[in-house]
Protein backbone atom coordinates (compact mmCIF):
# COMPACT_ATOMS: atom_id res chain seq x y z
CA UNK A 1 0.00 0.00 0.00
CA UNK A 2 1.45 3.65 -0.76
CA UNK A 3 2.03 5.29 2.04
CA UNK A 4 0.13 8.58 2.77
CA UNK A 5 0.61 11.11 4.93
CA UNK A 6 -1.64 13.95 5.64
CA UNK A 7 -0.32 16.92 7.55
CA UNK A 8 -2.11 19.98 9.00
CA UNK A 9 -1.69 23.05 6.42
CA UNK A 10 -0.44 24.86 9.72
CA UNK A 11 1.40 24.74 12.83
CA UNK A 12 0.39 26.79 16.30
CA UNK A 13 2.47 27.68 19.24
CA UNK A 14 0.66 27.64 22.40
CA UNK A 15 2.26 29.88 24.92
CA UNK A 16 0.68 30.05 28.29
CA UNK A 17 -0.06 33.37 29.84
CA UNK A 18 2.25 32.94 32.60
CA UNK A 19 4.07 36.00 33.39
CA UNK A 20 7.62 33.77 34.93
CA UNK A 21 10.57 33.99 32.89
CA UNK A 22 13.05 31.72 32.13
CA UNK A 23 17.00 32.13 30.84
CA UNK A 24 16.92 29.46 28.25
CA UNK A 25 13.95 30.82 26.15
CA UNK A 26 13.03 34.56 25.49
CA UNK A 27 12.40 35.21 21.76
CA UNK A 28 9.27 34.03 20.01
CA UNK A 29 11.70 33.23 17.08
CA UNK A 30 13.44 30.03 19.09
CA UNK A 31 9.97 28.94 19.99
CA UNK A 32 9.22 28.98 16.02
CA UNK A 33 12.62 27.09 15.06
CA UNK A 34 11.52 24.29 17.97
CA UNK A 35 8.05 23.95 16.43
CA UNK A 36 10.06 23.79 13.13
CA UNK A 37 11.79 21.03 14.22
CA UNK A 38 9.39 18.92 15.87
CA UNK A 39 7.16 19.41 13.18
CA UNK A 40 10.26 17.82 10.40
CA UNK A 41 10.59 15.17 13.71
CA UNK A 42 6.93 14.44 13.69
CA UNK A 43 6.79 13.68 9.83
CA UNK A 44 9.41 11.47 9.69
CA UNK A 45 7.87 9.62 13.02
CA UNK A 46 4.35 9.87 11.07
CA UNK A 47 6.08 7.95 8.08
CA UNK A 48 8.01 4.96 9.48
CA UNK A 49 4.33 4.30 11.39
CA UNK A 50 2.44 4.37 8.37
CA UNK A 51 5.48 2.20 6.76
CA UNK A 52 5.13 -0.82 9.96
CA UNK A 53 1.16 -0.88 9.94
CA UNK A 54 0.82 -0.15 6.23
CA UNK A 55 -1.66 2.31 6.74
CA UNK A 56 -2.11 5.67 5.87
CA UNK A 57 -1.44 7.99 9.09
CA UNK A 58 -2.60 11.63 10.20
CA UNK A 59 -0.28 14.15 12.35
CA UNK A 60 -2.74 16.67 14.15
CA UNK A 61 -1.16 20.33 14.68
CA UNK A 62 1.91 19.57 16.97
CA UNK A 63 1.72 22.08 19.72
CA UNK A 64 4.43 23.30 22.17
CA UNK A 65 3.38 24.66 25.76
CA UNK A 66 5.63 27.04 27.70
CA UNK A 67 3.68 26.67 31.29
CA UNK A 68 4.35 25.82 34.75
CA UNK A 69 4.46 22.57 35.10
CA UNK A 70 1.64 21.85 37.63
CA UNK A 71 -0.59 23.87 34.96
CA UNK A 72 0.05 20.80 32.45
CA UNK A 73 -2.24 19.01 34.91
CA UNK A 74 -5.21 20.95 33.62
CA UNK A 75 -5.12 19.85 30.52
CA UNK A 76 -5.48 16.08 31.04
CA UNK A 77 -7.42 16.17 34.52
CA UNK A 78 -10.77 15.32 32.68
CA UNK A 79 -8.98 11.92 31.08
CA UNK A 80 -7.41 11.04 34.09
CA UNK A 81 -8.74 7.82 34.25
CA UNK A 82 -8.81 6.66 31.15
CA UNK A 83 -6.66 3.56 30.34
CA UNK A 84 -3.31 4.03 28.24
CA UNK A 85 0.11 2.39 27.23
CA UNK A 86 2.95 4.37 27.25
CA UNK A 87 6.50 4.28 26.32
CA UNK A 88 8.90 5.94 27.85
CA UNK A 89 12.41 6.83 26.61
CA UNK A 90 15.19 8.89 27.38
CA UNK A 91 18.11 10.05 25.80
CA UNK A 92 21.63 8.40 26.86
CA UNK A 93 22.63 11.75 28.38
CA UNK A 94 19.34 12.28 30.02
CA UNK A 95 18.53 15.11 28.42
CA UNK A 96 15.15 14.96 27.34
CA UNK A 97 12.30 12.74 28.66
CA UNK A 98 10.03 10.75 26.10
CA UNK A 99 6.79 9.71 26.11
CA UNK A 100 4.50 8.20 23.47
CA UNK A 101 1.09 7.28 24.43
CA UNK A 102 -1.49 5.08 23.01
CA UNK A 103 -5.28 4.66 23.75
CA UNK A 104 -5.56 0.67 25.53
CA UNK A 105 -7.59 -0.40 23.03
CA UNK A 106 -5.47 0.73 20.01
CA UNK A 107 -2.12 -0.05 21.44
CA UNK A 108 -3.67 -3.58 21.26
CA UNK A 109 -5.32 -3.11 17.14
CA UNK A 110 -1.71 -2.02 16.33
CA UNK A 111 0.23 -4.92 18.26
CA UNK A 112 -2.08 -7.87 16.92
CA UNK A 113 -1.71 -6.01 13.26
CA UNK A 114 1.90 -6.34 13.71
CA UNK A 115 2.09 -9.90 15.35
CA UNK A 116 -0.09 -10.83 12.69
CA UNK A 117 -2.54 -12.23 15.43
CA UNK A 118 -5.81 -13.60 14.42
CA UNK A 119 -7.63 -11.30 16.31
CA UNK A 120 -6.91 -8.63 19.65
CA UNK A 121 -8.39 -11.66 21.59
CA UNK A 122 -5.72 -14.11 20.48
CA UNK A 123 -2.52 -11.30 21.30
CA UNK A 124 0.25 -13.13 23.22
CA UNK A 125 0.95 -10.64 25.85
CA UNK A 126 4.68 -10.53 25.99
CA UNK A 127 4.60 -10.14 22.04
CA UNK A 128 2.00 -7.42 22.54
CA UNK A 129 4.56 -5.34 24.40
CA UNK A 130 7.43 -6.50 22.36
CA UNK A 131 4.93 -5.17 19.68
CA UNK A 132 4.72 -1.80 20.90
CA UNK A 133 8.44 -1.53 22.45
CA UNK A 134 9.53 -1.82 18.74
CA UNK A 135 7.29 0.50 17.43
CA UNK A 136 7.69 3.06 19.78
CA UNK A 137 11.40 2.69 18.86
CA UNK A 138 10.91 3.30 15.53
CA UNK A 139 8.31 5.94 15.82
CA UNK A 140 10.85 8.35 18.30
CA UNK A 141 14.29 6.89 16.54
CA UNK A 142 12.59 8.42 13.34
CA UNK A 143 11.83 11.57 15.36
CA UNK A 144 14.59 11.84 16.59
CA UNK A 145 17.13 11.22 13.39
CA UNK A 146 15.30 13.46 11.30
CA UNK A 147 16.01 16.51 13.78
CA UNK A 148 19.76 14.47 14.33
CA UNK A 149 20.43 15.04 10.93
CA UNK A 150 18.90 18.77 10.39
CA UNK A 151 20.51 20.40 13.19
CA UNK A 152 23.68 17.85 13.38
CA UNK A 153 23.48 17.42 17.21
CA UNK A 154 23.40 13.40 18.01
CA UNK A 155 19.98 12.25 19.70
CA UNK A 156 20.95 8.66 21.20
CA UNK A 157 17.73 6.87 22.62
CA UNK A 158 17.31 4.35 25.14
CA UNK A 159 15.52 1.49 25.44
CA UNK A 160 11.75 1.44 25.75
CA UNK A 161 9.97 0.65 28.71
CA UNK A 162 6.20 0.11 28.56
CA UNK A 163 3.66 0.22 30.58
CA UNK A 164 0.05 -0.06 30.85
CA UNK A 165 -2.07 2.47 33.69
CA UNK A 166 -4.11 5.23 33.97
CA UNK A 167 -3.39 8.70 31.77
CA UNK A 168 -3.57 10.71 35.15
CA UNK A 169 -0.99 8.28 37.21
CA UNK A 170 1.33 8.28 34.11
CA UNK A 171 1.49 11.74 33.33
CA UNK A 172 1.54 12.41 36.95
CA UNK A 173 5.39 11.26 36.71
CA UNK A 174 6.62 13.53 33.54
CA UNK A 175 4.60 16.52 35.77
CA UNK A 176 6.34 16.18 38.95
CA UNK A 177 9.58 15.74 38.05
CA UNK A 178 9.30 18.70 36.16
CA UNK A 179 8.09 20.51 38.80
CA UNK A 180 11.12 19.06 40.57
CA UNK A 181 13.54 20.69 38.52
CA UNK A 182 11.84 23.72 36.46
CA UNK A 183 9.22 26.60 37.22
CA UNK A 184 8.22 26.57 33.83
CA UNK A 185 8.42 23.26 31.41
CA UNK A 186 8.77 23.24 27.70
CA UNK A 187 6.82 20.55 26.18
CA UNK A 188 6.39 19.61 23.17
CA UNK A 189 3.30 17.29 21.81
CA UNK A 190 1.91 15.83 18.45
CA UNK A 191 -0.72 13.22 17.42
CA UNK A 192 -0.81 10.72 15.21
CA UNK A 193 -4.15 9.22 13.87
CA UNK A 194 -4.84 6.03 11.53
CA UNK A 195 -7.05 7.50 8.91
CA UNK A 196 -10.95 6.58 10.02
CA UNK A 197 -9.61 5.72 13.30
CA UNK A 198 -10.88 8.02 16.29
CA UNK A 199 -7.52 6.75 19.16
CA UNK A 200 -4.54 8.17 18.74
CA UNK A 201 -1.05 8.23 19.43
CA UNK A 202 0.44 11.08 21.48
CA UNK A 203 4.01 11.73 21.55
CA UNK A 204 5.54 14.09 24.42
CA UNK A 205 8.87 15.32 24.80
CA UNK A 206 10.21 17.23 28.23
CA UNK A 207 13.67 18.49 26.83
CA UNK A 208 16.14 20.38 29.19
CA UNK A 209 17.14 23.47 28.84
CA UNK A 210 20.66 22.60 28.07
CA UNK A 211 19.03 20.77 24.78
CA UNK A 212 16.71 23.31 24.03
CA UNK A 213 19.87 25.82 23.88
CA UNK A 214 21.37 23.40 21.80
CA UNK A 215 19.23 22.33 19.06
CA UNK A 216 18.15 26.58 18.56
CA UNK A 217 21.56 27.42 18.34
CA UNK A 218 22.75 24.14 15.94
CA UNK A 219 19.16 25.45 14.00
CA UNK A 220 19.96 29.26 13.68
CA UNK A 221 23.67 28.28 12.19
CA UNK A 222 22.03 25.94 10.15
CA UNK A 223 19.82 28.18 8.69
CA UNK A 224 21.96 31.49 8.58
CA UNK A 225 19.28 33.27 11.00
CA UNK B 1 10.48 0.91 62.21
CA UNK B 2 7.74 -0.28 59.40
CA UNK B 3 4.34 1.02 59.89
CA UNK B 4 1.99 -0.92 61.19
CA UNK B 5 -0.62 -1.12 58.73
CA UNK B 6 -4.89 -1.88 58.80
CA UNK B 7 -5.25 -2.54 55.30
CA UNK B 8 -7.02 -5.38 53.21
CA UNK B 9 -6.45 -6.70 49.84
CA UNK B 10 -9.67 -7.60 48.43
CA UNK B 11 -10.04 -9.00 44.86
CA UNK B 12 -12.30 -7.30 42.49
CA UNK B 13 -14.95 -9.53 42.89
CA UNK B 14 -15.06 -9.18 46.63
CA UNK B 15 -14.99 -5.48 45.85
CA UNK B 16 -18.35 -5.47 43.51
CA UNK B 17 -20.20 -7.48 45.62
CA UNK B 18 -19.40 -5.10 48.49
CA UNK B 19 -19.76 -1.41 47.19
CA UNK B 20 -23.25 -2.80 45.43
CA UNK B 21 -24.81 -2.96 48.76
CA UNK B 22 -23.43 0.73 50.31
CA UNK B 23 -25.33 3.98 48.47
CA UNK B 24 -23.37 5.40 46.22
CA UNK B 25 -21.80 8.79 48.35
CA UNK B 26 -21.48 12.37 46.13
CA UNK B 27 -17.77 11.38 44.54
CA UNK B 28 -15.65 15.02 45.30
CA UNK B 29 -12.63 15.04 43.07
CA UNK B 30 -9.45 16.17 43.92
CA UNK B 31 -6.63 17.56 41.97
CA UNK B 32 -3.06 18.01 41.83
CA UNK B 33 -1.63 20.32 43.98
CA UNK B 34 -5.09 21.13 45.72
CA UNK B 35 -6.69 20.03 48.93
CA UNK B 36 -10.33 19.53 50.00
CA UNK B 37 -11.80 18.57 53.61
CA UNK B 38 -15.54 18.10 53.98
CA UNK B 39 -17.99 17.59 57.31
CA UNK B 40 -20.84 15.75 55.14
CA UNK B 41 -20.28 12.31 54.49
CA UNK B 42 -18.54 12.40 50.47
CA UNK B 43 -15.80 10.44 48.48
CA UNK B 44 -12.70 12.24 47.81
CA UNK B 45 -11.27 10.91 44.82
CA UNK B 46 -7.93 11.77 43.49
CA UNK B 47 -5.39 9.76 41.29
CA UNK B 48 -1.91 9.46 41.62
CA UNK B 49 1.76 8.29 40.68
CA UNK B 50 4.73 9.53 42.05
CA UNK B 51 2.42 11.99 43.70
CA UNK B 52 0.77 11.09 47.49
CA UNK B 53 -2.59 11.47 48.83
CA UNK B 54 -2.87 12.58 52.31
CA UNK B 55 -6.10 11.87 54.13
CA UNK B 56 -6.81 12.93 57.47
CA UNK B 57 -9.94 12.02 59.52
CA UNK B 58 -11.49 13.16 62.66
CA UNK B 59 -13.41 10.05 63.72
CA UNK B 60 -15.31 11.81 66.90
CA UNK B 61 -16.37 14.82 64.26
CA UNK B 62 -17.00 12.57 61.43
CA UNK B 63 -14.66 14.41 58.83
CA UNK B 64 -11.76 14.39 57.34
CA UNK B 65 -10.00 15.75 54.07
CA UNK B 66 -7.60 14.98 51.21
CA UNK B 67 -4.68 16.84 49.88
CA UNK B 68 -2.51 15.73 46.50
CA UNK B 69 0.37 16.70 46.94
CA UNK B 70 3.25 16.91 44.37
CA UNK B 71 6.30 17.22 45.81
CA UNK B 72 8.14 17.20 49.10
CA UNK B 73 9.46 20.60 50.08
CA UNK B 74 8.27 23.82 49.88
CA UNK B 75 11.57 25.67 50.03
CA UNK B 76 12.53 24.71 46.55
CA UNK B 77 9.44 27.36 45.70
CA UNK B 78 9.07 30.34 48.68
CA UNK B 79 6.46 31.84 47.37
CA UNK B 80 4.01 29.71 46.10
CA UNK B 81 0.49 29.95 46.42
CA UNK B 82 -0.80 26.52 46.85
CA UNK B 83 -0.06 24.93 49.73
CA UNK B 84 -1.43 21.64 48.63
CA UNK B 85 1.77 21.22 46.23
CA UNK B 86 4.67 20.42 48.89
CA UNK B 87 3.80 17.75 51.59
CA UNK B 88 4.94 20.22 54.41
CA UNK B 89 2.90 22.81 53.64
CA UNK B 90 -0.17 20.75 52.77
CA UNK B 91 -0.16 19.01 56.21
CA UNK B 92 -0.77 21.84 58.44
CA UNK B 93 -3.43 23.18 55.25
CA UNK B 94 -5.40 20.59 55.20
CA UNK B 95 -5.71 20.66 59.38
CA UNK B 96 -6.32 24.06 59.14
CA UNK B 97 -9.05 22.87 56.91
CA UNK B 98 -10.76 20.64 58.77
CA UNK B 99 -10.29 22.67 61.87
CA UNK B 100 -12.47 25.17 59.43
CA UNK B 101 -15.12 22.70 59.53
CA UNK B 102 -15.61 21.77 63.10
CA UNK B 103 -12.70 19.04 63.23
CA UNK B 104 -10.47 18.41 65.59
CA UNK B 105 -7.10 18.71 65.41
CA UNK B 106 -5.74 16.73 68.10
CA UNK B 107 -8.22 13.95 67.14
CA UNK B 108 -6.88 13.46 63.28
CA UNK B 109 -5.68 10.13 62.05
CA UNK B 110 -3.69 9.86 58.46
CA UNK B 111 -3.88 7.15 55.73
CA UNK B 112 -1.49 7.71 52.98
CA UNK B 113 -1.23 6.20 49.47
CA UNK B 114 1.16 7.09 46.20
CA UNK B 115 4.42 7.50 45.84
CA UNK B 116 5.09 4.84 43.03
CA UNK B 117 7.80 5.06 40.39
CA UNK B 118 5.95 3.98 37.37
CA UNK B 119 8.88 3.76 35.24
CA UNK B 120 12.26 1.76 36.36
CA UNK B 121 14.60 3.96 34.40
CA UNK B 122 12.69 7.00 34.87
CA UNK B 123 14.64 9.77 36.80
CA UNK B 124 15.89 7.49 39.22
CA UNK B 125 18.29 9.75 40.96
CA UNK B 126 15.69 12.18 41.62
CA UNK B 127 13.83 9.28 43.07
CA UNK B 128 10.35 11.17 43.46
CA UNK B 129 8.01 9.09 44.81
CA UNK B 130 10.04 7.68 47.76
CA UNK B 131 10.80 11.14 48.73
CA UNK B 132 7.37 11.90 48.62
CA UNK B 133 6.14 9.47 50.67
CA UNK B 134 9.08 10.56 53.11
CA UNK B 135 8.43 13.77 53.51
CA UNK B 136 4.85 13.06 54.08
CA UNK B 137 5.78 10.97 57.07
CA UNK B 138 7.99 13.69 58.30
CA UNK B 139 4.94 16.42 57.85
CA UNK B 140 2.70 14.10 59.66
CA UNK B 141 5.04 13.19 62.60
CA UNK B 142 6.22 17.40 62.89
CA UNK B 143 2.12 18.04 62.78
CA UNK B 144 1.47 15.16 65.74
CA UNK B 145 -0.93 13.27 63.68
CA UNK B 146 -0.50 9.38 63.80
CA UNK B 147 -0.57 7.14 60.45
CA UNK B 148 -2.19 4.55 60.87
CA UNK B 149 -2.34 3.12 57.42
CA UNK B 150 -0.44 3.27 53.72
CA UNK B 151 -0.09 1.80 50.81
CA UNK B 152 2.83 3.22 49.30
CA UNK B 153 5.60 2.66 46.36
CA UNK B 154 5.54 0.37 43.82
CA UNK B 155 5.08 0.92 40.09
CA UNK B 156 1.29 1.51 39.56
CA UNK B 157 -0.60 4.07 39.66
CA UNK B 158 -3.44 4.42 42.40
CA UNK B 159 -7.05 5.68 41.94
CA UNK B 160 -8.02 6.88 45.76
CA UNK B 161 -11.46 7.21 46.89
CA UNK B 162 -12.29 8.78 50.73
CA UNK B 163 -15.17 8.41 52.64
CA UNK B 164 -15.24 11.30 54.62
CA UNK B 165 -17.52 9.94 57.35
CA UNK B 166 -15.66 6.91 57.97
CA UNK B 167 -12.16 7.67 56.98
CA UNK B 168 -12.04 4.71 54.97
CA UNK B 169 -9.83 4.70 51.86
CA UNK B 170 -10.02 2.24 49.10
CA UNK B 171 -7.05 2.04 46.86
CA UNK B 172 -7.61 0.97 43.16
CA UNK B 173 -4.44 -0.11 40.96
CA UNK B 174 -4.88 -0.13 37.15
CA UNK B 175 -4.72 -4.47 36.66
CA UNK B 176 -4.87 -5.00 40.19
CA UNK B 177 -6.80 -5.34 43.37
CA UNK B 178 -8.35 -2.79 45.52
CA UNK B 179 -6.84 -1.92 48.76
CA UNK B 180 -8.69 -0.73 51.87
CA UNK B 181 -7.28 1.24 53.92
Amino acid sequence: MKTQIETSPEVTCEISTSDKSTNYFDESIDLGILLELGSIGAGHAATSLSDVIQQQVQIEVPTIHKIPPAALYKRYKDQADLPKTAVYMNLADSECDILLMFDLAESKKIAAMMTMAPSVEELDPAMEESAIQELANIIIGSFLSAISDFTGVLLMPTTPTRVVDTLGAIMDNFIVKEAMLFEEALIFDTHFKRIDEDASLMLMLFPSPKLLEMLIQKSKEQTGL
Amino acid sequence: MPLKTVSQTLTPQTMTIETSAIPALEEVRVDMAELKAENRPVELVTSVGSCVAICLHDSTKKCGGLAHIMLPDSTISPNESLPAKFADTAVPALVRAINNLGGNPACLSAKVAGGANMFPNFANSLQIGKRNVEAVETALKKNSIKLIAEDVGGSSGRRISYNTATGVGSVRKFNGGVTIL
